[in-house]
């Protein structure tokens, strides 16, 4: 299968925090959902993609092309979402069509306009009017525009409510029908991860700790709940983290199927990507 | 490029009808009266291009450009392009309205000395972009502002210091400046941009924006 992106080995160091040989591919026709917790590297990985941070090391691919190099021919292709930037808010969406059409070659009025028309915007309004919702799917809009081939996304379904963040997700469901197209898609809404992900990547304290298909890991990943005495009789490498709650052992295992055979325990809850994360993060 | 220059364009839309309110101030005050304000004029085209970076910043756009095809580039140099016409449309106005105000005053237009106050007024402004300008790359708008005012004060205080220490020969200096001020003015200007402007992209080229 064809890469759309390739990160290798992305190290930026910060006083404080580190993103420390990051690594990750990203398939033609897929959708890549990035997780983490807040500050975990995510933006920052996204903003060295785009070359908005400049001093890191590594190597980074889209379209097969060097990110460096031929750095104009492929943002033709990209479109953003990037958690708080964008155009600033005293213009309006006829502003930003009147820009954007001399900015990409491929920039797409028609369709700009008929997004804004799905999303009930005012193209005549000043961006500082509108909810923080109506300016996530104005900035939707304005990624989408161009026909980009790859959606760089950073929290794009933040700030939506229910009805509004499942519009946006068929949008991006159909946005990868033709197979050609990818998206990267950072969020903190993990429910809707697991409905249009193929693919996970999680990313703790600047290190990339799991990044696998979301099949792979809801099918085979999974949660046991036991008590204090069964947990004591199970292998330490059949599992990878374990919690101590209240009551009971959660244990986060990577294969149900052989995890049941060997242990006589029958309970293995389903995984959610949100117990992953705390799984991750908070287990030992 | 050319949507880079639409965008700077469209966010000056509003402060616009100030330079409006201006014009026809100083056609007022150059009809009933005699003040000339007409230097004020591309001086203020610059402060409204300045007040602009302010709504960049705030919203993070210089950031965000990046993520566009020759972002880096383009953003500099639309900012430069956009600031230079808005003075030359705004100048252009200005003689037409002087020559105008000169004609009904005085039955007669004073080309010479209304060209050479306008080239001035320019030459004025410019220098105020061409040092600005670099500096709001490098250290931010709101910084800017700050080091802008520590400059100037620092120029007038040093330059008052040093006037008075040495006895130059005003009158040489003013006669040899009259001989060759268009000429001076001409090529000074477009040293100066060029320099500020290569400048400022260095900067924006190389900067991290985390």
């Amino acid at each position: 299968m064809e890469n759309i992106l390739e990160v290798k080995n992305l190290c930026k160091k910060y006083d404080n925090f580190e993103l420390k040989n990051v690594s990750f591919s990203l398939p033609k026709g897929m959708i890549m959902g990035f997780i983490g917790e807040n500050g975990a590297g995510k933006t920052t990985t996204i903003k060295a993609i785009l070359d908005i941070i400049k001093s890191y090391s590594g190597d980074i691919k889209i379209f097969g092309l060097n990110n460096r190099i031929d750095d104009d021919k492929i943002k033709e292709d990209i479109g953003v979402v990037l958690d708080d930037m964008f155009f600033p808010e005293i213009l309006t969406p006829n502003d930003i069509n009147n820009s954007m059409k001399y900015i990409y070659k491929n920039w797409d009025s028609k369709m700009f306009y008929n997004y804004l028309k799905d999303f009930s915007l005012l193209p005549n309004k000043q961006i500082k009017t509108f909810s923080k919702g109506m300016k996530k799917k104005l900035e939707i809009a304005t990624a989408l525009s161009h026909h980009p081939k790859l959606l760089l996304l950073d929290e794009p379904t933040s700030g939506l409510d229910p009805i509004a963040r499942s519009e946006i997700i068929d949008i991006f469901q159909k946005f990868i029908e033709n197979d050609e197209c990818s998206i990267l898609l950072s969020s903190h809404i993990t429910a809707d991860l697991e409905h249009i992900a193929d693919y996970i990547t999680f990313i703790n304290n600047g290190e990339i700790i799991l990044s696998k298909t979301t099949n792979e890991l809801l099918d085979n990943y999974g949660i046991v709940k036991c008590s204090e005495k069964q947990f004591k009789l199970i292998d330490k490498k059949d599992y990878i983290k374990y919690r101590k709650t209240k009551y009971e052992y959660d244990v986060l295992i990577e294969n149900k199927n052989n995890f049941k055979t060997k242990y006589s325990i029958d309970v293995i809850d389903k995984l959610t990507i949100d117990d992953l994360m705390v799984m991750m993060i908070k287990g030992e | 490029m050319k949507g880079f220059i639409r965008k700077d364009f469209a966010m000056i839309k509003s402060n616009l009808k100030l330079l409006i309110i201006l014009f026809i101030l100083y056609a007022v005050m150059g009809l009933v009266g005699d003040n000339d304000i007409s230097f004020l004029l591309p001086f203020m085209c610059v402060m409204i291009m300045i007040s602009s970076f302010s709504y960049d910043t705030y919203n993070k756009w210089d950031a965000y450009s990046v993520s566009f095809p020759n972002g880096r580039k383009n953003s500099v140099k639309a900012k430069y392009i956009s600031t230079i016409l808005l003075i030359l449309i705004a100048s252009i106005i200005t003689i037409i309205l002087s020559f105008i105000i000169s004609y009904i005053n005085l039955n007669t237009i004073n080309y010479k000395q209304i060209l050479v106050t306008m080239l001035g007024s320019i030459f004025g402004t410019l220098l105020v972009l061409t040092v600005m300008y670099p500096i709001i790359y490098k250290f931010g708008i709101e910084k800017a502002r700050i080091i802008i005012l520590v400059i100037t004060f620092g120029l007038i205080f040093i330059g008052g210091f040093i006037l008075s220490f040495l006895d130059f020969n005003l009158a040489n200096i003013l006669s040899f400046l009259e001989k060759y001020l268009i000429i001076i003015l001409v090529i000074g200007m477009i040293i100066m941009v060029y320099v500020s402007y290569k400048i400022s992209e260095n900067i924006f080229l190389k900067k991290d924006f985390d």
